[in-house]
């Protein structure tokens, strides 16, 4: 149990605040499909977009637990995961390896900017034929004097129609080698870097995502993110909080969710009495109720253990896993216990469900993440 | 004290067709595809976790971990900086 002091809980509370704002609309943001910027602006207004970010660059240099405490109450206010999803990625993409491995001179152009969200932030990892095994992307770069010359194509790029900045991963060294890719930053505006148009899916409507072209692409050599050959070092870092950070949302929406649930079947009647008397609806409410609860333990006790220095690849991969789950389970449960209301898209239930199936693929598949524990595990 | 354990551990782990004396201390374990990209992740942990490195807070890069001899080195370098700085 982690008591969380003032300075933590006000933070908190600052975005909780914002609940009616960020919610107003969501359901119709949704069917339009278009990234709301004034509700991002109000975010970056209460400064969550630099919580991880060092004060000496414009953030308010918290550490994981802390960011993760506020984007749990960001989860559990805003009824537009699309829009929470955005500034998850914003954080985990672009914010965290710049303020962990950009030069000084990098930061101190960039980090200000995206710590106050007026530069949105994306990256560029999964190709077309590289997804689940990232280590096999056919993007390169090579170098050119102080520059380095980047060309391929990357498929899936979150936040990338409205991004201004993209960390991009290419190859500098042998195909599929651990130490054959690099970060870079790359600015929107860079000559021969293509932006495709918002492509259409399943559910985070409200978070644009685009494929991206390179095509002979210069950039400097002091954009490169930690160092030549180290990107997948800078990948796996970055991975480790978006996970906790994507996901911690995540249960403060299914925390949310069990609100809503719990009040909805107190009050609704059939059969003379409240479904909630029905033992059968009971138990959808109550797997909502651990389902959130055992997401939320694991979250914490990985960043509590990450912030110790203590080894969290199995933790990370199964706080992955439980959590990502848990999400699906607890969306599709609402939908039951509201009924043919929980299908209907005015009440928001049947978005929250196919907001949550993204959770099961994105940073690393269901599938992936049982692999990896596996391969913990000597198999 | 650390290049046999070492050693120890990555045969164990990645080569355990070899023993540990046909393992030269610069065998480069990237590049012949003994530790791939996962597989460099579990030697960073398992060297963060056994010699108390800060493995998320100091500069490594995958040359750190390509031989016995450069990581013996890496943990050498780290393990000498006091606690405190
Ligand atoms: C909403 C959303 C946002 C995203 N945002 C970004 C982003 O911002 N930047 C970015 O770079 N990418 C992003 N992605 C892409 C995402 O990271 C990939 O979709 C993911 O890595 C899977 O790759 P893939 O789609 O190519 O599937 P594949 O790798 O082709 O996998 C297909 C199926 O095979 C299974 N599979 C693959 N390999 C194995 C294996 N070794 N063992 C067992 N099963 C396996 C998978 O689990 C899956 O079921 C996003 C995806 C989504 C859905």
């Amino acid at each position: 149990m982690i008591t969380w002091t003032e300075d933590q809980r006000s933070l908190r509370e600052s975005v909780e605040g914002l609940a009616d704002v960020l919610s107003d609309g969501h359901v119709e943001d949704d069917q339009r499909g278009a990234f709301p910027r004034a509700k991002w602006d109000r975010v970056a207004a209460t400064g969550l977009l630099g919580l991880p970010v060092d004060a000496e660059h414009g953030g308010l240099g918290q550490d994981v637990l802390t960011t993760m405490h506020v984007l749990e109450g960001l989860g559990h206010a805003s009824r537009d995961g699309g829009l929470s999803f955005s500034v998850s990625t914003h954080l985990a993409s672009t914010a965290t390896p710049l303020n962990r491995f950009g030069s000084d001179e990098l930061k101190r152009r960039y980090l200000p900017r995206v710590a106050a969200g007026e530069l949105i932030g994306a990256h560029a990892i999964s190709e077309p034929s590289a997804g689940s095994d990232a280590m096999a992307m056919r993007t390169t770069a090579v170098r050119d004097g102080d520059h380095f010359v980047l060309n391929g194509s990357k498929a899936f790029v979150s936040n990338g129609p409205v991004a201004d900045l993209v960390v991009v991963y290419a190859r500098t060294g042998p195909a599929g080698t651990a130490a054959g890719t690099t970060a870079f930053l790359v600015p929107r505006d860079t000559p021969g870097l293509g932006f495709g148009g918002p492509i259409a899916k399943m559910g985070l409507k409200t978070s644009p995502l685009c494929e991206l072209f390179l095509d002979d692409v210069r950039v400097p050599a002091d954009h490169v993110l930690g160092r030549v050959g180290s990107g997948f070092l800078v990948l796996d870092y970055v991975m480790k909080r978006e996970i906790l950070y994507s996901f911690v949302i995540n249960v403060g929406e299914m925390q949310r969710r069990l609100e809503q649930v719990v009040d909805y079947a107190k009050n609704r009647a059939q059969f003379g009495s409240t479904i909630g008397r029905f033992q059968s609806v009971q138990n959808l409410v109550v797997d909502m109720k651990v389902g959130t609860e055992t997401a939320r333990l694991w979250l914490y006790h990985t960043a509590q253990k990450l912030q110790s220095n203590k080894d969290t690849t199995i933790d990370v991969a199964i706080s992955k896993l439980v959590a990502s789950e848990a999400a699906v389970a607890s969306a599709m449960n609402a939908v039951q216990v509201f009924g043919g209301y929980g299908y209907m898209a005015e009440y928001g239930l049947e978005k929250d469900l196919r907001n949550a199936v993204a959770g099961t693929i994105y940073s690393g598949t269901t599938q992936i993440q049982q692999g990896r524990i596996a391969a913990m595990l000597g198999l | 004290m650390s290049a046999p354990e070492i050693k120890r551990f990555v045969v164990e782990q990645f080569a355990d067709d070899v023993t540990v004396d046909d393992l030269a201390d610069d065998f480069d374990l990237l590049d012949n595809g003994v530790v791939d990209s996962l597989g460099l992740l579990r030697l960073i942990a398992w060297l963060g976790d056994r010699y108390s490195i800060p493995v998320d807070d100091v500069d490594i890069e995958p040359d750190d971990f390509r031989t016995v001899d450069a990581m013996t080195a890496f943990v050498a370098r780290h393990r000498a900086v006091p606690a405190a700085g």
